[in-house]
């Protein structure tokens, strides 16, 4: 067997080189330009000189795309002015040429260092998704680190038209260590993995309907999940977000007096919570598809 | 601490008598009144209440009824929260989404011919001034809001930056610095208002003079507060025309 590499574990640019059509990646603003923060010089703070962000276009089973991926090892992924601009900028370029924008988050959401730059990037790059939805421009969000998405980034996703995830990635706006100096480690544990993943992971995310697609560890995986996608957008209407209101709402007083993932793994027709626990995400969706059927079936 | 005015009384300063068409329940807004002599929708927070899912679906249900049943009315987006609960059960049903929902209800508005208009009156800060406040075609902040992404203190405690280091670099950087005047300097608030202010006639022009082009990395450079944003993303957008 060939030795399989986890896309949790790659970098930013690995991710990408694996996504892409082989030498397909041309990357925009590269290394060599030396973008990076002042405010971080200001801070004494070492700098990226891509200040934590791979930008550029490629192809993806021919189709043109642009992608973006964030580096997470570079203080957490996080948006600052240059950062975000680069990711709006992209989003942007996407809207005007038509070519639909794949972004690999991994970030805890905007750079504190910089306060509120990044705040107000990541409100411009919104701006610029939905600019790409009404254009019927694709924009996917592939969330797959251990970082995983948060604060406006975990935001961010939700404003685009799909979110591939993987078990590894989670997607939240307050992270655990937070909500555990809010709450109590009695309320939540962030040293416990396994709620932690339950709470804001790929599985649970994907069983709620907040991810389109989850697929396995693997930049092949997510590359399939996204060709997938690459052809399908649409702007928001009227119907649509009546739905997802209802569905929302429906959501809400359903487990309203839940405060175990296990509760909502059940509700939503997941039967053996330790097989599913365990199960590879390809064969917890089909579980999920089987659960739901049945569920389904005793509701009528 | 600044003083945050009642919000009813903040109410009748924009909305003039036609405010009594706007419920408050739970320190969430919604309603219609009046502005410029013609009809608004308004959606908010008060009390600078922490938002919530639920918080967030009654803004988006407001924002539903209004494209539905009030065509192309302008909708005043009022901005006073101090963010979003940390709390694992929201997390856990997906707060993200519900935020994403309120955004996308919004764009619809926006796509259906309906101007947005935020003013931040009391906090405005992290995700509770991006799940609504920031995505309005433009943006004002009264003088006393609390406008940013955190306070300095805050940004101490996770950075490990020690305040005086914060606080110093402020003065050349103010987008480390809390408020609605810095966060003008950004181009993330188009004006600031005063109290003092007549805020009818204010509201009145700023829903007529709206423009749904995002001006904010262009107003950031002139106005000095943040200076790469926007040749940074010139430069993305030269280098994709090829």
């Amino acid at each position: 067997m060939s030795q399989v590499e986890l896309y949790h574990e790659q970098t930013a640019r690995q991710r990408v080189a694996a996504i892409a059509d082989a030498g397909s990646f041309a990357e925009i603003l590269p290394p060599p330009e030396r973008l990076t923060s002042p405010y971080l010089a200001q801070l004494g703070i070492p700098v990226s000189f891509d200040d934590g962000i791979v930008i550029g276009r490629a192809t993806i089973d021919g189709k043109k795309v642009y992608i973006a991926a964030q580096v997470g090892p570079f203080i957490g992924g996080s948006v600052g002015e240059i950062h975000g601009a680069k990711l709006t900028g992209l989003f942007m370029a996407a809207a005007r040429n038509r070519v639909p924008c794949v972004v690999l988050i991994e970030s805890g959401g905007v750079r504190l260092h910089e306060g509120s730059a990044g705040e107000i990037a990541i409100a411009e790059t919104m701006r610029a998704i939905f600019d790409c939805r009404a254009r019927k421009v694709a924009t996917i969000a592939v969330i797959g680190s251990d970082i995983g998405a948060y604060g406006g980034m975990g935001i961010l996703s939700a404003c685009c038209d799909f979110r591939v995830m993987t078990e590894h990635g989670r997607l939240g706006v307050s992270g655990p260590i937070v909500i555990e100096k809010w709450m109590g480690k009695q309320a939540y544990d962030s040293s416990n993995r396994a709620l932690v993943w339950k709470t804001s992971g790929g599985k649970t995310k994907y069983l709620l309907n907040d991810a389109e697609a989850l697929v396995h560890d693997n930049a092949g995986a997510v590359r399939a999940a996204i060709a997938k996608l690459l052809r399908k957008s649409g702007p928001v209407n009227l119907e649509t977000a009546k739905a997802r209101q209802q569905e929302l709402e429906k959501r809400l007083k359903r487990f309203s007096g839940t405060a175990d993932p296990d509760d909502v793994w059940k509700s939503l027709g997941v039967r053996d919570i330790e097989r599913a626990s365990l199960a590879s995400a390809p064969e917890f969706v089909e579980l999920v598809k089987a659960g739901k059927a049945t569920v389904g079936k005793i509701r009528r | 601490m600044k003083k945050t005015q009642p919000p009813r009384a903040l109410l009748a300063k924009l909305f003039g008598a036609s405010a009594k068409g706007i419920g408050i329940e739970s320190s969430v807004l919604t309603g219609y009144a009046t502005a410029g002599g013609g009809e608004v929708c308004v959606i908010g927070t008060c009390n600078g209440t922490y938002i919530d899912n639920a918080a967030a679906l009654r803004l988006a249900a407001h924002v539903i009824d209004c494209v539905e049943h009030h065509r192309k009315t302008p909708i005043v987006m009022l901005v006073d929260s101090a963010g979003q609960e940390p709390n694992r059960v929201a997390e856990m049903l997906g707060l993200a989404s519900y935020f994403g929902h309120l955004l996308s209800c919004l764009e619809l508005a926006r796509r259906n011919g309906h101007t947005l208009i935020t003013v931040a009156t009391g906090k405005a800060i992290g995700g509770a001034f991006i799940c609504y406040g920031m995505f309005a075609d433009r943006i004002y902040a009264l003088d006393s809001a609390s406008v940013g992404l955190m306070p300095v203190e805050a940004m101490s405690a996770v950075t490990k930056i020690p305040v005086s280091v914060l606080k110093k670099l402020s003065r050349t950087m103010p987008s480390l610095e809390f408020g609605a005047r810095p966060f003008a300097l950004l181009g993330g608030v188009q004006e600031v208002w005063s109290a003092k202010d007549d805020l009818q006639a204010k509201l009145s022009q700023a829903i007529a003079s709206a423009s749904a082009d995002d001006n904010r990395a262009a107003l950031g450079k002139k106005r000095g507060g943040r200076k790469l944003a926007l040749d940074v993303r010139n430069r993305v957008l030269a280098e994709t025309a090829k």
